[in-house]
């Protein structure tokens, strides 16, 4: 798997303390489907899609539980043949995200307007003191990039899901904590409006719709976590009118007296749950 | 005890009294800006940052500058002490350098055209994919012929890569950009003393003659010769004179600007040649020594340049010219200076060598005060070295253009459109033609997208300029803070050699040029068994750097790289004073700089299997190495004679005037009263092509305006700010005006480096027509406040090729433009130029050539001179 190329742990993690007497199935059961969710959005954003990574999401399986988290691909992913596939997302991959005019999906140009800022070290920090080496993938890649800062959440989510199943909540719990100021210092300055971005931006369904689920996944997990960060990256901040969808009358007195679900649910946004 | 009574008029007293001892106290803290430099603390940790010292390279001045990082990234610029000829001072350019590391659309990573050219569509590829594609294409064109492989470079300061990699290839077809830079100046200069730049020591002038040059600003060497010029100016009290057609700040600075004609500033220098004669205030010892005329000569040649003559074609008074020839002969020490002002017209040659014989016939060559000689530093070269094609190239030699010693690469793309030359693969390195040249898109916008000219195009970029947004293959180049390079310019009185080295591991997957180039040789040659790879026999740009920097004699023994790497610049020569800004030795005094190198005189060793012939010159092995002058053996100057060829008897060979001279621009005599020539200019905060994408620039300057004369605006009702269409022989823009005092009347004039269509989202501006999609940098001041949405107006399009038929230059000043008020279809930034019209402008050019029809036309004086069959020596002169 690609995820595995990029990010490796030099040392086992410890599991410090006796195993747990009753690790809790439901809980480590989400840490991992978290986990899996991270890196298969890491796999989207890290490195042009392989044959073997497509081939795997095009499965029916797969399809099924995306169209069921709300993800609607067009023709050009599910009908292209996996050659044409591979192609064209290439293609796609180098214009939204390599080339000179595009996005580079890298939080110091997102917040900084540059690569390779403050975030590019403080990330390359953080993974060092959690045990983590950055190796190139396909590619080189910097350490603030969307698909590995996704990737190193995952690992942690793994590590975390490790150390309940071994009994060992003190670990857990320090990890979680890692994870949520990695979110606040990192992840949710930039990715929401980022995601946004790129929706708007793709041509390519895969793109679009992979962006759209990562803008409800990084919304759902900030509210999970119980999170309060504001999303920096400006392209979030301007919504076109056109895109702006509401279920009450815009005219009438604002009372903030409810929350309508659905209107959590419109216009795109995913919930965690919803892949589950 | 009783406390003291102190009242304001105690302390004023022990204030008054106490001096002395106040000055012997121990001072401690000082104010950090009055600090001499070399260090620097984040404002955050007060940690002190790592140092790094390098050699600029925003533009191509050189200068010494310390690059501070802090958490592996570059945080500041500033010079570098130790650096004797910018002695601690950089420009703003140098200061703004880590924008090109970190720019949000550089490119890190090699890219393969899949649309069409410049459509704009590509594909991210590795390394590998892309030297195996380049290595087939290498190889096939290398079956049909090796010239067919083309490298044309802009700026290129690889200390010898480039020519080793086209070397290896076995191809002369290696192109550089100096046609449009300043080769006339270099070709006016060369063969008539044997460099192609002066040093003018304007820090100990008296009198400074300044043609066409902005060298507060602008031209070559500014930082450390602004820095001289106004040590001269300020301490040494010394003239400035400065002939432009515009009102630089140099002019400004000058005690009189005297606007000139554009392009007669070789007839002003004539006519003042001719004063100086006239009224024998020349130095008769150095003419008949140093030179190859007698002063008798020189006299009688220059009674033609009158004072009055050179006031009808220049518009400058003779009054004038009579007043600053007596003037400028009669203080010693003087100097002088040109740039592109004298240099960039049809003729301009001719313009630079009548410009520099002020100083010749005066005898202010290489003394303190004058006319100096450049003062370089060389390095070994790595071995093996491969040997030199063995084919000569038609677009690298022309054979209408032999006295171009530094080649005519604007006139490529007719050339190749005509059939001349057959181009397989096609290579740029850090060159934008598309941008830069005459013609710009119109020309080679047009030949790199017809791919049966150009079959096959590769960019060696890290940005996407409008070169590299027509090429079939990107390879992601760093820019100068990721590289190793050896460097070394003439920019001071004092050589010295130094080093450009990464500051941290280049980004994404850049590979600085020599890496690229080893590895394309390598990917031909895996197994060494054509021959190509014993050339590139190197590890990595350190060991590279290890070969020239261990093995410079002196330097070896210093330490060599480590010692580079330490410093970055070798020798140093004394410690940077604070408070005078000058280099000083231990003594305090200011080190003195050498003078006279032309009469050190050769040792017994030197002379030993020597012969002298008739005119003095000292030949050993076949060369010249010295001159004999009054029983004395003298090294002389770097010419054929060793001596100065006032006379420039390869000139006469190709019918051209081999003494002083100057040719008025044809197509100038004929104007009509509304037409007005067009010239150009750079502005003191942007190079020519890759400064519009740094935020930091652009937000000072990113917009270009015309100037235009008060009086020619007000024939045309044009105001400031209002639209006016531009027109030439081959195209129009629309622009703003900009009306001023300050520029010749006859003359309109743009500043370059503006209205990219391609480089970045900074320099299109495309940022602010998508903001919504496209901004970024929320956290980032500057980025997010680009209030400006004015990119500017690129000329280019609607200037045509001329070429200078003995230095082969752009006459880039030499435009005739018809300038009007909009009208109500035009729009701001309209611009368009004709292929067809362009090609007609270069037919036109060649005329002007040797073998042309109207050469002879052109050189009545040479009605001797037996024809273009008659020339013996086929090859260029020059260095």
């Amino acid at each position: 798997m690609l995820t595995e190329l990029l990010l490796e742990t030099p040392t086992k993690v410890s599991h410090g303390g006796a195993p747990h007497l009753l690790p809790t199935r439901l809980a480590i059961d989400e840490l991992r489907a978290r986990a899996d969710v991270y890196r298969l959005l890491s796999g989207v954003f890290v490195e042009e899609p392989s044959a073997a990574f497509l081939d795997a999401l095009r499965r029916p399986e797969s399809l099924g539980q995306l169209a069921e988290a709300g993800l609607r691909f067009d023709g050009d992913f599910i009908e292209a043949s996996i050659d044409v596939l591979v192609e064209q997302l290439a293609i796609e991959y180098t214009t939204l995200f390599a080339n000179s005019g595009g996005f580079p999906p890298v939080e110091s140009v997102r917040l900084f307007g540059r690569f390779k800022q403050e975030p590019n070290f403080e990330t390359m920090q953080t993974y060092r003191r959690l045990g983590f080496v950055l190796h190139p993938g396909r590619f080189e890649v910097f350490a603030d990039q969307i698909g590995v800062e996704l990737m190193f959440v995952a690992e942690l989510l793994d590590r975390s899901a490790a150390a309940l199943a071994s009994g060992d909540a003190a670990d857990a719990k320090r990890l979680e904590k890692e994870i949520k100021r990695f979110w606040v210092q990192h992840l949710g300055r930039w990715v929401r409006g980022y995601a946004q971005l790129i929706e708007r931006s793709a041509e390519h369904s895969y793109f679009r719709e992979m962006a759209r689920f990562l803008r409800g996944f990084a919304a759902e997990e900030i509210e999970a976590m119980e999170l309060r960060v504001e999303d920096a990256d400006q392209a979030r901040l301007v919504v076109p009118k056109a895109e702006v969808k509401v279920e009450f009358n815009p005219d009438e007195p604002v009372c903030n007296g409810c929350v309508s679900e659905t209107i959590e649910r419109q216009g795109g946004a995913q919930t965690l749950h919803d892949l589950r | 005890m009783e406390m003291p009574k102190v009242t304001r008029r105690t302390f004023l007293k022990v204030s008054a009294g106490s001096g002395a001892a106040v000055a012997a106290a121990p001072r401690l803290l000082h104010a950090m800006e009055a600090d001499l430099g070399g260090k620097d603390f984040g404002p955050v940790t007060m940690a002190e940052r790592k140092a790094i010292p390098i050699n600029c390279h925003v533009c191509n001045i050189q200068d010494g500058a310390i690059a501070y990082v802090e958490n592996d990234r570059v945080v500041k610029l500033e010079g570098n002490p130790e650096h004797v000829s910018t002695r601690g001072r950089l420009c703003a350019k140098g200061n703004a350098g880590m924008w090109y590391s970190y720019d949000p659309d550089r490119i890190m990573f090699p890219m393969k055209r899949v649309g069409a050219r410049g459509e704009g569509k590509w594909k991210r590829i590795t390394w590998d994919e892309a030297l195996t594609e380049l290595a087939r294409k290498l190889d096939a064109a290398l079956k049909e012929d090796p010239n067919t492989i083309m490298l044309k470079y802009g700026r290129q300061r690889t200390g010898g890569v480039i020519d080793r990699f086209m070397h290896t290839l076995g191809t002369a077809t290696l192109l550089n950009h100096t046609s449009v830079c300043e080769s006339s100046k270099k070709v006016g200069m060369e063969p008539t003393w044997g460099p192609d730049i002066e040093t003018p020591d304007f820090a100990n002038a008296k009198y400074v003659l300044n043609f066409g040059s902005n060298i507060l600003e602008a031209a070559y060497f500014h930082n450390p010769l602004s820095q001289r010029i106004t040590e001269g100016r300020v301490d040494n009290h010394m003239k400035i004179v400065t002939f432009d057609v515009r009102l630089s700040n140099t002019a400004g600075f000058s005690d009189e600007w005297i606007p000139v004609h554009p392009g007669t500033d070789g007839a002003v220098a004539l006519a003042m040649g001719h004063v100086i004669l006239r009224e024998n205030l020349q130095d008769s010892e150095f003419i008949n020594t140093w030179t190859n005329v007698t002063v008798d000569e020189l006299k009688a040649h220059y009674k033609q340049y009158t004072p009055e003559w050179a006031e009808k074609i220049s518009g400058v008074p003779a009054a004038s010219i009579e007043r600053i020839a007596i003037e400028f002969a009669s203080t010693k020490p003087a100097t002088l200076f040109t740039y592109r002002g004298p240099a960039k017209h049809l003729y301009g040659s001719y313009n630079e060598k009548a410009c520099m014989m002020l100083p010749i016939m005066t005898g202010n060559i290489e003394t303190r005060g004058g006319y100096c000689l450049p003062r370089g530093m060389g390095w070994p070269q790595p071995q093996p070295q491969p040997p030199k094609p063995a084919h000569g190239s038609y677009l690298a030699d022309h054979p209408d253009y032999p006295l171009a010693a530094h080649k005519v690469s604007h006139l490529v793309p007719f050339w190749i459109a005509d059939g001349k030359q057959k181009i397989n693969v096609y290579i740029s390195y850090q060159d934008n033609p598309v941008y830069t040249n005459p013609g710009a898109m119109a020309v080679w916008g047009k030949l790199f997208k017809d791919e049966k000219l150009i079959p096959y195009y590769v960019s060696m970029s890290p940005f996407m300029g409008e070169e590299t947004a027509l090429a079939d293959l990107i390879l992601p180049d760093c820019p100068y803070l990721e590289r190793w390079e050896p460097e070394s310019m003439p920019n001071s009185l004092w050589p010295w050699v130094g080093i450009r080295q990464p500051v941290h591991k280049s980004l994404g997957e850049s590979r600085e040029n020599r890496i690229m180039m080893r590895d394309i040789i390598w990917k031909l040659d895996p197994d060494g068994k054509r021959g190509m790879k014993k050339f590139w026999n190197f590890k990595d740009g350190e060991d590279y750097m290890r070969h020239h920097f261990d093995n410079i004699p002196g330097l070896k023994e210093a330490g060599g790289l480590d010692f580079m790497k330490k410093h970055g610049v070798w020798p140093i020569y004394g410690k940077l004073d604070p408070k005078s800004g000058k280099v000083v030795d231990k003594t305090g005094r200011e080190i003195k700089a050498e003078y006279g190198l032309f009469k050190k005189e050769l040792s017994a060793a030197d002379m030993a299997g020597t012969t002298v012939d008739g005119h003095g010159t000292i030949m050993k092995n076949g060369a010249a190495i010295g001159v004999r002058r009054n029983g004395r053996n003298y090294v002389g100057f770097p010419t054929g004679n060793r001596v100065i060829n006032v006379r420039i008897d390869q000139w006469a060979e190709y019918g051209f005037n081999p003494m002083p001279t100057f040719k008025r621009i044809p197509w100038h005599e004929t104007m009509k009263e509304d037409e007005l020539i067009m010239t150009t200019f750079k502005l003191n905060v942007h190079k020519q092509s890759r400064t519009a994408a740094v935020k930091w620039l652009a937000e000072i300057a990113h917009s270009n305006p015309m100037w235009i004369n008060q009086a020619t605006a007000n024939k045309i009702g044009v105001k400031t700010g209002d639209l006016v269409r531009v027109e030439s022989k081959v195209g129009y823009l629309v622009t703003k005006a900009y009306v001023t005092e300050g520029i010749h009347p006859k003359t309109v004039a743009i500043p370059t480096g503006f209205g990219h269509w391609e480089y970045g989202r900074l320099a299109t501006l495309k940022l602010k027509e998508k903001k919504a999609e496209y901004s970024h940098g929320q956290d980032d001041a500057d980025l997010n406040n680009v209030w400006w949405d004015d990119k500017g107006v690129h000329p280019n399009n609607i200037i045509p090729a001329v070429a200078d038929p003995i230095g082969g230059s752009q006459g880039w000043y030499d435009t005739v433009v018809k300038v009007t008020k909009a009208g109500p279809t035009d729009k701001y930034g309209d611009t368009q130029g004709d292929w067809e019209k362009h090609y007609a402008a270069y037919k036109e050019t060649l005329r002007y050539a040797y073998t042309g029809d109207l050469h002879r036309k052109m050189h009545p004086e040479m009605a001797s001179w037996a024809g273009p069959a008659s020339v013996k020596h086929k090859t260029g002169g020059g260095h």
